[in-house]
């Protein structure tokens, strides 16, 4: 009977007990949804209602909410966003909270740690005890939350979703504060980065002089979100240099191998009547995110009779994220500034219990983390916290930062309307509507594009952005000293913005928000350097535009950066040291467009000769195990080096006593790319079988993942790598009615026993869209389309 | 061969009253030590009967909503283990269910038959 009753491990895995698992009417089995679709109750019970709400499904589970008002709206959401994806907004949470090991065992231990160490919980809380200081907002918060625990509280054990059932635990209640962590998750992936201990060892490593020729900051090519237009003449920002750590650093880094480029981006752009066919503005917005099962997004529209309107969600966050109204629409890309730093701390005691800034002593502050861990005694976790932040790592006695503080803008109290940013923007009707609302939004910065029915369109860098000395935080600062402090933000005023340009469009690409030229200092630890240019190009040269075309630049596979590189890279190439099968790949290379097409067999070509270049060329930057030890240059940066400087002495390989010239690396490189297909047959395919793209389920759950085989690339419109990509595409038209379309890999239903759980992700992955459903009233919806109609009533 | 069926038909009638989803997996066995209690005469008798009565009654149910979902689900649980094929998953289904009838008829049957041996 065990055997039934207990889950069964298997490794580091635990196969749920049988007995429950099988059993086919409370187990897995339950979950097999009727191909129709989920059964949807034609009427529901709701407390807290001041009015009935109706919801229509459409046909691809889109729920649209009419409510009286917005509270009711929003409670409404919770219901139906937790009747679809309770397990993801779970599992986000408990992300956040550093919470996995409480259902996932020990081996999520270190995941869970470093999530409490780096403050998510504390911003969280923060965040919570700011919004408590806006009673409306927390009472539109509250209704949400209500609207989900409504959910929990009717489902029995049998109804759990699957995966609650796999891995044997139960939903807890939803509470503001689950979604001020989904809300940090969003900043840690977006905002959480920085390369600060690598740009220090690499300062160490090589000297002022070497590290501006390897590392310059400002691409001469690059096309900023904001060009100087004399708007920023009279402002006094940056001033001062930078007050960093210059004492060497104990430890080494374990960092990762360089070949994984990280990649997380999206694009945007607004397009002026000028530019269309139907003489209506446009706006198009493709986030490029993880991409996963379920999806991150849930699409659903809110009508009042203060708005209407339609757009993609966060689970767990009340309101519409990217969207439109009947007024405007909006979309956001990841400004990618940082807004992380480490500070280098001068112990006052061997015990590191006080520390010392300018000259006078502190204690730290302790926050005991209890981190639960199935199977086994919980982890009792201190975690020191100085006026900086927290001490990351001081439990890795060989960790590099053991040392330093973590000063995260996160970590600051929000404004206490922060949460309801995206809700005063869902009801905004005008350009200065749009601005109102987004003044609250502090974290992770973004780039919000607006086109507005009036005809305006506009792009603003809106988030709390440090007001930094020139290079502050470029490095790890010095914590013995105030002076090494944020000077506070850059003022709202200040923000890189454009309304209605002349040119007739605005766009971003997560490029450089601005040119050298504004009076702020900012630094990233990876702007984009190829999509915003080649974006700038399609829409400048763009006239009567429609959705077909918006369609072909979302889709867009041509690579700015191999069109750069490929021609130098040909130049270089020595062909008298190829054999007559590398002389027919130089062919085919020379013949290439570029694109990244699913059905291209030179782009892996390219791939691994572009690849092992770099990788060939940075030796100086790796260890002895070929694993990254200090910062890599910008591919860009090498890019131009092989253009202008092909005789670089990086070029000149450690290992060997001759020295080598970009000639003889792009040669070698040749060589060990043809090396590497003879090696690996199998790899000598079409581009889409190359790179495939997983798009995994959430909990790494193989079987309930889709693979694809598209084109696209890091450095195309269409951004794609074998884990990230356009997470929802996105086109509005604003013209005499609102046209729309949209689609995201994935579907509405979180359950993998639903037929609605990925049942878009083929038209995604050809490239095609939804005619979305963006409706007036309840009945506009053609019975055709209409899957189920739910009627929310008070209790 | 009536009795065993009888079994059979009790376990399966009985363990209906798990469909709603609020009864634990094992109160399959439970019926099954009600009817092997009550109707079985012999050990394999009430092994036997229970066994099909909780074959069916799992398979029955395994098979109406695989067949109503189109096998979506089956197909990931499959993957999940180890590439079972669908109609495994059904096997192992009704083998599980018929267990449970099986072996709580035949404890019904043993421990009336041990509660007779007391009072003699």
């Amino acid at each position: 009977m065990g055997l039934l009753h207990l889950p069964i491990p298997v490794g580091q895995q635990r196969l749920p007990a049988l007995g429950c698992f099988f059993n086919p009417f409370s187990g897995f089995w339950r979950n097999a949804e009727p191909q129709r679709g989920p059964v949807l109750r034609s009427e529901v019970q709701l407390s807290g209602l001041s009015g009935p709400v109706e919801v229509v499904y459409d046909e691809r589970l889109v729920p649209h909410i009419f409510a009286g008002n917005l509270e009711d709206a929003l409670r409404v959401q919770g219901y139906v966003t937790a009747q679809h994806r309770l397990w993801q907004m779970d599992l986000s949470a408990r992300r956040a909270a550093g919470r996995l090991s409480e259902v996932l065992g020990e081996r999520t231990l270190e995941l869970d740690r470093l999530a409490r160490r780096r403050g998510m919980v504390l911003a969280a809380e923060n965040a919570v005890g700011q919004w408590r200081r806006s009673a409306e907002g927390m009472r539109l918060l509250e209704a949400y939350c209500a609207g989900v625990n409504a959910w929990i509280a009717q489902l029995s054990p049998a109804d759990y979703p699957i995966e609650f059932k796999l891995l044997g635990y139960a939903p807890e209640p939803w509470s503001p504060l689950k979604t001020a962590l989904i809300v940090e998750n969003m900043a840690e992936t977006l905002c959480g980065g920085e390369n600060d201990l690598l740009s220090t060892l690499s300062l160490q490593q090589f000297g002022r002089e070497t590290f501006d020729y390897l590392y310059p900051e400002w691409n001469p090519k690059q096309r900023p979100i904001v060009p100087d237009t004399g708007q920023w003449r009279g402002i006094v920002g940056s001033l001062g240099g930078e007050t960093s750590a210059s004492a060497p650093l104990p430890g080494r880094l374990s960092a990762q191998p360089p070949s994984e480029e990280y990649f997380v981006g999206s694009n945007n752009w607004a397009v002026a009547g000028s530019k269309t066919q139907n003489g209506a503005p446009f706006l198009c917005n493709d986030p490029h995110l993880s991409l996963s099962l379920p999806s991150i997004w849930f699409q659903i529209q809110l009508c009042t009779p203060e708005m209407n309107c339609y757009g993609v969600s966060l689970q767990g966050i009340p309101g519409i994220i990217i969207g439109f109204n009947e007024h405007l629409v909006w979309g956001v890309t990841n400004a990618g500034h940082d807004v992380a730093d480490w500070y280098r701390l001068r112990w006052a005691d061997a015990a590191r219990t006080r520390y010392t800034v300018d000259g006078q002593e502190y204690p730290v502050r302790w926050r005991v983390e209890r981190i639960g861990i199935r199977g086994r005694e919980p982890l009792i976790d201190s975690v020191r916290y100085t006026i900086w932040g927290p001490v990351v790592y001081d439990h890795q006695p060989e960790h590099p930062l053991r040392d330093c503080a973590f000063r995260w803008v996160t970590h600051d109290e929000p404004h206490p309307n922060s949460m309801r940013s995206f809700l005063f923007l869902n009801t905004a009707k005008t350009y200065e509507d749009y601005r109102e609302a987004i003044a609250y939004f502090d974290a992770p910065a973004q780039n919000f594009a607006l086109a507005t029915r009036q005809g305006e369109i506009a792009m603003t860098v809106q988030g709390q952005l440090p007001a930094r000395r020139r290079e502050q935080g470029r490095f790890l600062l010095d914590g013995s000293q105030k002076a090494s402090a944020w000077a506070g933000f850059i003022p709202n005023e200040h923000l890189p913005a454009l309304r209605s340009p002349s040119w007739g469009f605005v766009f971003s690409a997560n490029q450089h928000s601005t040119p050298p030229s504004y009076p702020y200092y900012y630094t990233s630890r990876d702007f984009d350097d190829y999509r915003g240019r080649h974006l700038h190009d399609r829409l400048s040269s763009l006239q009567a535009a429609n959705a077909d075309s918006m369609a072909r630049i979302q889709n867009d596979n041509f690579s700015r950066r191999a069109a750069d590189a490929l021609p130098v890279l040909l130049r270089l190439l020595k062909r008298e040291a190829l054999d007559g099968e590398g002389r027919r790949w130089v062919e085919e290379l020379e013949r290439w467009d570029c694109r990244y097409e699913a059905h291209s067999t030179v782009a892996p070509v390219y791939e691994v000769w572009f690849d092992t270049c770099y990788v060939r060329t940075w030796d100086e930057m790796l260890d002895d195990s070929s694993r990254q030890a200090l910062l890599l240059p910008e591919r860009w940066r090498f890019i131009e080096l092989l253009e202008k400087d092909p005789n670089s002495p990086f070029f000149d390989r450690k290992d060997t006593p001759e020295r080598e010239t970009a000639s003889d690396i792009a040669t070698d490189a040749f060589l060990r790319m043809q090396a590497f297909f003879k090696k690996y047959p199998e790899k000598r395919r079409p581009w889409g079988q190359f790179r495939p793209v997983h798009i995994r389920h959430l909990a790494q759950i193989e079987a309930f993942g889709r693979t694809v085989e598209i084109g696209g690339h890091p450095t195309a419109l269409n951004a794609l790598s074998s884990t990230h990509g356009p997470s929802w595409r996105m086109m509005v038209e604003l013209g005499d009615g609102v046209r729309a379309w949209g689609i995201y890999p994935g579907g509405q239903s979180g359950n993998p026993g639903s037929r609605f759980y990925d049942n878009f992700l083929n038209l995604w992955a050809q490239g095609r869209y939804h005619d979305l459903f963006f409706l007036k009233k309840a009945e506009d919806l053609p019975a055709s389309a209409m899957f189920a109609r739910q009627t929310v009533v008070p209790r | 061969m009536k009795r065993l069926l009888g079994i059979a038909a009790a376990v399966f009638l009985l363990g209906l009253t798990g469909a709603a989803g609020w009864l634990p997996w094992w109160s399959l066995a439970f019926w099954g030590g009600l009817a092997g209690w009550a109707v079985a005469r012999g050990a394999a008798q009430g092994f036997w009967g229970g066994f099909i009565g909780g074959l069916f009654l799992w398979l029955v149910f395994a098979l109406v909503r695989d067949f109503d979902n189109g096998g979506i689900l089956s197909a990931h649980i499959g993957a999940l283990l180890m590439g079972v094929p669908r109609w495994g998953l059904w096997g192992i289904t009704g083998l599980l269910g018929g267990l449970l009838g099986g072996m709580g008829a035949l404890t019904g049957y043993q421990a009336r038959a041990f509660y007779r041996h007391l009072r003699q």
